[in-house]
């Protein structure tokens, strides 16, 4: 390639959040609307996965949940009108998201895999991420969080245990997809399947709400989902190119 | 090998067995530097580091009998998963499910025998043996035994079924005892008795949600707490996600909108307790608008003269049009199905309400089809339905103390003290009784009053099996084995019952030395009746291929067909409900609700239930009542301030709620919180409004009425700021949620997001 | 000025500088005491208690991640930007007003910057690994992050921080060496390092005035860019009412303006306290009062973009955001803001009250109030009123913070104090430029002239 060409492949690659031509896989999740009911099994399931630590009461009364997976509730209309809907909200692994630009050490990065991760000790703790991030769906460890003896036994060891100081977000449980590539290479160096790994909050949904997968599998539930005319994402209109698709909820 | 007693290594039976605790017993104080970085020198075989063991077991959580697998590294137990061969929950678990780790892993479990030393209630107990526990209970009852006292002996456990509850069975009838009661707060007992009264059925039918298009709900919360939560969350999920016009309908008929209605795609806000008036007025309309063409159509007519559209909107508050088109829909929709319960079920009417449900579903012709209502069989194992306390029951288990006719009481997992109004005068009763022995794992109210404990083993510790009473349309059932070895010095429930039965004599009829021994035994008898197929690998292969798959199944079908009864149908009618309190002294109607994040209390000494937002309101870690806004406008109430709900029983304290959903003249509270006792997290948190219940019942099951009080609500002037995790509750008008009704909104092109980067412009 | 001058000779500011450096009295101690006593309660010993427990001790939450200390940090950068930068541009253009005072302002950037990267520590979740935020060689090979705003303050206030303490040194350097020459023991040790051997030869002060001015060129934009990087943090955010282009002018407006009003107080306290009464007179307060009535309309003029705005966009986002801003929690304090900073600072239109001390120190003080408020509000005003309705929350600082906060301007204190009796705090050869030279004696007496 000439010098020029050179430059300008660099700087395409530059201009996008990991720098990367192609990615692996291209992790998605798909939130089914109308599918949702609000019981919240999966916010129970990310907690019991990824170590999500007890606030306490005091710590809620004054804000500080940590909640990977949360579920918001948004009402509509009036007694005896009233709707209310329910909008499962995770990191919604932007492309181009916006908490990447902003963390001044790099603690958080597009992986090839299409995920935003976190690196929990690269990060000190500026909360800039957490600003810049439009969902909201990062969360800062505001003190160094305890169990009472013996829940401790209960914690994932294939999950860091997050000190203070440290923001964490959803991973689309990381460690399970690193599990199942795992798996995969040794079985024949084939690709991962379509459902063969789920995050806790998927593989828990009563409804079968969620799913996940990766979307560059075109015969995957994802591709298809993206495919559907009820598909949307949330805040859609700042271009942060996420890659969780929500279908819309039906009007009845 | 060293530091490991025979106590902690359990044996292995094939790839379902246990692998032993990572050496973790709480009294194993001093361990050798080594063994935290390797604990075990020759480790036990199912014991990889860095590789997990997944057991498969039976969730024990409630009583819908959910298939779970667990996964546990080092022989601790880390995630419970549902298991995906079970019918029932088909790989997906609620959170409670989830939560069965804190059960286990619960910092205030009863560790050792105990036995009273102070007062009761003052706590004081001293730590004893189980030779010595087992030996003085065993005394007892082998003295009343003698005396042929037996009937002084009352055993009162939470609903088991499965092989546990034969063993109970078998028990107190060896001691001579008719007192075997089974306390679940929650148990459906008019639902039972309407489908005995109508189908002559002493089981519970299969309700086909998944295939139904188009789902009437009076009152009953399917998707939280109904019968089997996850089994109709399963088939709500395959209902919507079929596509556009196969996509079922959902609607909810409640007072109060329950996350069902939430999901619901029409809510009808209906007079508590005239649910079932309004089922017949849908019934009136579909039989005189010829929608129902049975031979005997006439006898119908009869009796639902009295329940025509004009009348039952008046009695309801649902506008006549309302009636008839959700009858005309009930009836043109094929397959529909309509179901009972919650709140409407617990009134003074809930058996008459519940027939009336069913007979929606025959006059539409949705009895024994799919998509309707399918006739389970008989369970393949024992259920404890037969043994189910009502309230009546209770009162008269309680009387039956208070005159001395009880000399010894088991508690097994249940705590009628806390569920229990106190009308019922629960407590009090105890006092009567000379000697109370608990087997729960967990000082709750009840427990605390009692005089000694023999603790149980969790479920994540026990042996046992499960056949869900709530059927999935054809025979299923369960092993739940122990996935961890015991933390504690606890032992299974089942042991506890065959070691005072072989201390009393009974070895000839309970011959067994351990709940192992005695599920195995039991499915033994199974397998005997399966097919020859079956019969072919032999027992142990048996045995083991049913641990592996954590389900069995048969495909024995219930029967299809159905006549109802002539005379069933002239005595069909729902009378008016009735409340206690005057409307003038109590102008509010108390609707206590099985809060999805503790059920009915069990789950509030559960950190990550009490942690985890309510999903209607996003409360954590406290109690609420609900009012409508316009009620708390003119109250001049707001979030947060503190009233007074007074009953004519009694009153609790909690912050009000304002929630959009709820009928003006109705209150709402969630059931769970208002422990007096029950561990760190549970204790001296919310408000229990079981307590100021008022003792109505349902005349022919003698169920509490727990719907049936009427309150007033008294401002105290204090304020709390309630601590919730939600902000504001609207999306002012942002779109966040959108709907395929939405006007003007382009629908995105989120197809082929998957970035070639090169490609960027 | 130069009636005033007149009377003055190079003996008198000499000798009133040195003696400000020199003679310490009780009152001195006492107040070095109390300064340094508040700093350590109030600052240091909440912040060890913090740095041990973990950032919760503060009253951040989800998501309210950022408060007081960002907005303090803010305020203390924006109160650095007068001293230098005023110190360059008139220097520039030449006016003699400037003489007497520039060197305490300039004192007054170089503690506010240490004061704010301080705050830096105090901020950040994990300030132990703070270094990280420097390109280092490292094993990892890993760069810090060069996309982020927040690292372009990294190396902005870094740069502005050398370049502030060479130039505050740089300009001493004459007057290291008037003082060398007039005291004795420790003190003339200490001197004669810290004057490089100055000589006051002529090719030392061209050299001196070459360098100074150059510095003073670079310094200017440097400084127009620190505060516009400080704003990026926020405006390269898409966070409602942050995500505005105003936002650079916004903050070096409104640094210039705090940080002017900061010199105006520095100095009265100065002339009180330090006996300098004659070097800063009432021209200085005049002069410095018509900077702070157009940098009060200047900030004015934004803030009412920053409201056209958020309500010309239609946006519920920007709406809500603003709505919250002017009428929700804090709106007494929004609109303290606009009284302290708008409509007070208008009562310098008349000439009697700019060379009115008292009043000037008043209004100084207020608008420096409302102008923390300012940084307050952005922090606690948007971050709890993002575009998720359902995830707004509400953010109050806790008394750990408002501890440090009151102890920031003690350490600031602190420093000021000290510098006051090792740094000539009034530039002793820029003022003697204002005075008549002396006419010196004849050495030996003429016919005819008087002896």
């Amino acid at each position: 390639m000439s010098l020029f060409s050179r430059f300008m492949d660099g700087w395409r690659k530059y201009r996008k959040p990991g720098y990367y031509d192609e990615f692996d896989y291209h992790w998605t999740m798909t939130v089914d609307l109308d599918s949702c009911t609000g019981c919240e099994a999966c916010m129970t399931a990310c907690q019991a996965e990824n170590n999500i630590p007890l606030v306490g009461e005091e710590e809620l009364a004054k804000g500080r949940e940590i909640q990977w997976i949360r579920i918001e509730r948004y009402w509509e209309g009036e007694y005896p009108n009233a709707k209310l809907n329910f909008m499962p909200m995770m990191c919604q692994h932007c492309d181009a998201a916006p908490c990447e630009t902003v963390c001044p050490v790099s603690a958080t990065y597009h992986n090839q895999d299409g995920l935003n991760t976190q690196i929990y000790n690269r990060c000190i703790g500026t909360r800039s991420c957490a600003v810049y991030c439009p969902y909201e769906v990062r969360y800062f460890n505001y003190y160094n969080h305890h169990w009472d003896s013996p829940l401790d036994q209960q914690l994932n060891p294939d999950v860091s245990v997050r000190g203070k100081g440290v923001m964490e977000k959803c991973t689309f449980c990381i460690q399970r997809i690193r599990d199942a590539k795992d798996l995969a290479k040794d079985d024949d160096r084939r690709r991962v399947r379509d459902g063969e790994v789920q995050p806790a909050c998927v593989q828990s949904c009563p409804t079968k709400a969620l799913t996940f997968g990766d979307r560059k599998d075109t015969e995957s539930q994802v591709y298809q989902s993206m495919n559907n005319p009820r598909a949307y994402k949330v805040l859609d209109e700042l271009n942060t190119d996420s890659s969780v698709v929500y279908l819309k909820k039906v009007d009845a | 090998m060293p530091n490991i007693d025979r106590r902690e290594f359990l044996k292995l039976v094939g790839a379902g067995g246990v692998g032993a605790g990572a050496g973790f017993m709480l009294k194993e104080s001093k361990k050798d530097p080594t063994e935290y970085l390797i604990p075990y020198v020759v480790a036990p075989e199912d014991f990889s580091s860095g590789i997990a063991t997944w057991y498969n077991s039976v969730c024990s959580m409630c009583s819908a009998g959910c298939g779970i697998s667990v996964r546990t590294r080092e022989g601790r137990a880390k995630k419970i998963e549902g298991n995906p061969s079970h019918p029932v929950n088909q790989g997906r678990l609620c959170g409670m499910g989830q939560a069965g780790l804190q059960v286990l892993y619960n910092p205030d479990r009863i560790t050792e025998p105990l036995l009273r030393t102070g007062e009761r209630g003052a706590m004081s107990f001293e730590q004893i043996t189980w030779e010595d526990g087992l030996g003085q209970l065993a005394e007892r009852l082998e003295l009343l035994r003698a005396a042929r006292r037996g009937n002084n002996v009352c055993l009162l456990s939470e609903g088991t079924n499965g092989h546990l509850a034969q063993l109970f069975e078998s028990f107190m009838r060896q001691l001579g005892s008719n007192r075997l009661h089974h306390y679940d707060f929650d148990h459906p007992h008019t639902l039972y008795a309407a489908n005995q009264g109508f189908f002559g059925q002493d089981h519970l039918p299969y309700y086909d949600l998944q295939n139904t298009r188009l789902l009437l709900s009076f009152g009953a919360d399917y998707l939280t707490n109904w019968i089997s939560p996850l089994h109709h969350s399963l088939g709500f999920g395959a209902s919507r996600q079929r596509q556009e016009e196969e996509r079922g309908r959902f609607v909810q008929i409640e007072p109060r909108m329950s996350i069902s209605g939430a999901a619901a795609d029409e809510w009808v806000a209906a007079s508590p307790g005239t649910e079932g008036i309004l089922a017949l007025g849908m019934a009136n309309h579909m039989v005189s608008q010829g929608v129902y063409q049975g031979a005997d159509r006439a006898d119908w007519s009869a009796a639902l003269s009295d329940y025509s559209p004009s009348m039952v909107a008046e009695q309801t508050g649902v506008s006549e049009s309302t009636i008839t088109r959700l009858a005309d829909d009930f009836a043109g929709t094929q397959p529909s199905l309509a179901i009972g319960g919650g709140a409407a079920a617990n009134h003074s009417n809930g058996v008459d309400m519940l027939v009336a449900v069913n007979v929606l579903n025959y006059l539409a012709g949705n009895v024994g089809r799919e998509g309707g209502l399918l006739f389970n069989p008989q369970p393949a194992g024992t259920v404890s339905r037969p043994h189910q306390a009502s309230y009546r029951s209770m009162l008269e288990l309680a009387e039956a103390a208070q005159q001395g006719e009880i000399d010894v009481l088991i508690i097994n997992g249940t705590n009628p003290v806390f569920t229990l109004p106190a009308a019922a005068e629960f407590r009090e009763a105890l006092d009567a009784i000379p000697l109370v022995v608990s087997l729960s794992s967990f000082f709750d109210e009840t427990t605390v009053l009692a005089d000694l404990i023999l603790p149980s083993n969790s479920y994540l510790e026990s042996w046992g099996d499960n056949f869900p009473e709530a059927g999935v349309g054809f025979r299923v059932g369960a092993v739940s084995q122990p996935v961890v070895s015991p933390l504690y010095n606890t032992r299974a429930t089942g042991d506890i019952i065959l070691s005072l039965a072989q201390r009393i004599g009974m070895s000839s009829t309970i011959p067994w030395t351990s709940m192992e021994e005695c599920i195995k035994d039991g499915w033994r008898r199974i397998y005997e009746q399966g097919d020859p197929q079956t019969l072919a690998q032999g027992f142990e292969e048996f045995w083991i291929s049913l641990l592996k798959a954590g389900v069995w199944g048969e495909t024995t079908t219930g029967t299809t067909s159905f006549e109802p009864d002539q005379n069933i149908i002239a005595g069909i009618g729902v009378a008016a409900p009735e409340f206690s309190g005057s409307e003038e002294d109590y102008p509010f109607i108390l609707h206590p609700y099985l809060s999805p994040n503790f059920h009915d209390g069990r789950g509030a000494n559960l950190p990550w239930m009490q942690e985890r937002p309510d999903p209607m309101t996003s409360v954590v870690y406290g109690s609420w009542v609900e009012l409508n806004p316009t009620t708390a406008e003119e109250l001049g109430l707001i979030e947060g301030d503190l009233v007074d709900i007074e009953s004519p029983h009694g009153q609790v304290l909690a912050p009000v709620f304002i929630y959009p959903a709820i009928m003006p003249n109705v209150i709402a509270m969630p059931i769970g919180q208002g422990h007096s006792e029950y561990g760190r997290y549970a204790k001296d948190r919310g408000a229990n409004p079981l307590e100021i219940l008022s003792p109505q019942m349902e005349p022919i099951t003698g169920n509490l009425a727990t719907s049936a009080t009427r309150v007033r609500l008294v401002a105290t002037g204090r304020h709390i700021d309630l601590v919730k995790t939600s902000g504001t509750s609207r999306d002012l008008g942002r779109n966040i949620v959108q709907t395929t009704g939405d006007e003007g909104h382009e629908v995105s092109d989120a197809r082929l997001n998957s970035i070639p980067i090169t490609e960027l412009t | 000025m130069e009636a005033e001058n007149n009377k003055l000779g190079y003996t008198d500011i000499h000798e009133d500088v040195v003696r400000s450096i020199v003679v310490t009295g009780p009152k001195y101690y006492a107040t070095l005491a109390t300064a340094g006593g508040l700093a350590l309660v109030c600052f240091f010993f909440p912040w060890f208690y913090q740095l041990y427990y973990g950032i919760g001790a503060a009253g951040m939450n989800h998501p309210g991640v950022w408060g007081t200390y960002l907005a303090s940090f803010i305020f203390w950068i924006g109160l650095s930007h007068s001293g230098t930068l005023l110190s360059c541009v008139l220097h520039l253009t030449n006016s003699s007003w400037r003489k007497a005072m520039y060197r305490s302002a300039e004192a007054m950037t170089l503690f506010s910057l240490v004061v704010a990267a301080t705050y830096v520590f105090v901020h950040v979740g994990r300030p132990w690994f703070a270094h990280w935020t420097f390109p280092y060689p490292n094993q990892w090979e890993l760069w810090p992050n060069f996309r982020s705003p927040l690292l372009f303050d990294v190396m902005a206030i870094a740069t502005y921080l050398t370049g502030s303490t060479i130039f505050i040194y740089m300009g001493s350097i004459p007057d290291f060496a008037a003082v060398r020459d007039r005291t004795v023991g420790w003190r003339n040790t200490m001197y004669s390092l810290l004057s490089l051997g100055w000589r006051g030869t002529d090719t030392e002060w061209h050299r001196l005035h070459w360098a100074y001015t150059f510095l003073a060129v670079l310094i200017i934009p440097l400084a127009v860019s620190v505060h516009s990087i400080v704003s990026w943090d926020f405006a390269m955010s898409i966070v409602p009412g942050l995500h505005q282009t105003i936002f650079a002018p916004y903050f070096v407006v409104g640094a210039i303006y705090s940080g002017t009003a900061g010199i105006v107080t520095v100095m009265f306290v100065l002339r009180k306290y330090m006996g300098f009464e004659q070097y800063i007179t009432k021209l200085h307060f005049d002069n410095l009062g018509k900077l702070l009535l157009v940098l009060s309309l200047l900030w004015t003029y934004i803030n009412a973009i920053e409201l056209f705005t958020g309500w010309y966009s239609g946006t519920s986002d920007e709406y809500e955001q603003l709505s919250f801003k002017l009428f929700g929690f804090y709106a007494p304090l929004y609109w303290e803001m606009i009284l302290f900073c708008a409509v007070a600072p208008l009562l310098m239109i008349s000439k009697r009250f700019r060379t009115s001390f008292v009043p000037m120190l008043i209004l100084s003080i207020a608008i420096n109030i409302g102008m923390y408020t300012e940084r307050f509000l952005i922090v606690a005003t948007s971050l709890p009123r993002q575009y998720l309705p359902d995830a707004w929350g509400f953010y109050a600082p806790s008394l750990v913070e408002l501890s440090i906060m009151v102890g920031s301007f003690a350490v600031f204190t602190t420093l000021f104090l000290i510098f006051v009796k090792i740094f000539p705090s009034v530039s002793m050869y820029e003022v003697k430029e204002t005075m008549e030279t002396p006419k010196l004696k004849p050495a030996i007496p003429q016919a005819g002239s008087p002896a």
